[in-house]
């Protein structure tokens, strides 16, 4: 019961105090209570890659957007694998469009319609 | 750390892109002549000789060809068994070489397209006035 009076006594003083702590302080305050913690907790192994103090990855806060971008590499590796089996699943489709169309492939291997491929035309 | 684990995962991309295709043209197990359909045989019998001796690849690529034949309009089919057998006999790279400009040609708008085929036809129509 005395600890829970003094804890009454002691609660409006440290309330008004924290009100009195600026922007700064408070950053300080922080930083020093993490060194405090680092000093006794254990290593933190982060995504299996790197080992950093436990309050280093307390601190580590990403916003949804960099969330986000951290899944952009994935799901281009995923959109890159899927639109390259949808293009190798029918390996002769561009074969068949080359054999039929107006132009024989002969003329792709000429070496002048290869340069006037190259080059801007002009009328 | 989310950049390097960006960018770790964007050259596995790449380097999946990259090998993909190459491993598929190089693992692709060849296909007996018997076992294409009467179909199949149909459409590729102007290189049925030389079927066996293509690598699998290739016969995956020829296959492929095939199955668009009856979606041609009859002058496309025309097309499509004259030329096979020559288009057969290209070397892999002249025939890489051949799509890799084809694309380049279909890249471009189509009137300059229109104009490259003229081009290219009027010069081809008078090549053997020449040689006469």
């Amino acid at each position: 019961m005395k600890e829970n009076e003094f804890m009454d006594r002691l609660r409006p003083w440290l309330a008004r105090a924290e009100s009195d702590v600026g922007e700064m302080q408070a950053v300080r305050l922080k930083a020093a209570r993490l060194r405090a913690l680092d000093a006794v907790r254990e290593p933190v192994r982060l995504l299996g890659v790197v080992t950093v103090n436990a309050g280093t990855a307390q601190t580590l806060r990403y916003s949804v957007f960099q969330q986000g971008l951290l899944w952009v590499p994935l799901v281009a590796l995923l959109a890159t694998l899927a639109f390259q089996s949808v293009r190798e699943s029918d390996p002769g489709e561009i074969d068949a469009q080359l054999l039929t169309q107006e132009l024989p492939p002969d003329a792709y291997l000429d070496q002048d319609f290869r340069t006037w491929l190259a080059q801007p035309l002009h009328r | 750390m989310a950049r390097a684990a960006a960018a770790s995962l964007i050259v596995a991309a790449a380097l999946l892109t990259l090998a993909g295709p190459a491993a598929a043209r190089d693992d692709s197990p060849q296909t007996p002549w018997r076992t294409l359909s009467p179909e199949q045989q149909r459409i590729l019998g102007p290189i049925a000789p030389e079927w066996e001796r293509m690598p699998g690849y290739q016969q995956q690529r020829m296959l492929g060809a095939a199955r668009q034949y009856p979606n041609l309009q009859p002058i496309q089919k025309q097309r499509f068994e004259e030329r096979i057998r020559s288009w057969a006999a290209m070397t892999p790279e002249q025939r890489s070489a051949a799509r890799e400009a084809f694309q380049g040609m279909r890249r471009l708008p189509p009137e300059k397209q229109h104009e490259l085929r003229e081009r290219w036809l009027q010069r081809h129509s008078r090549e053997p006035q020449k040689s006469r």
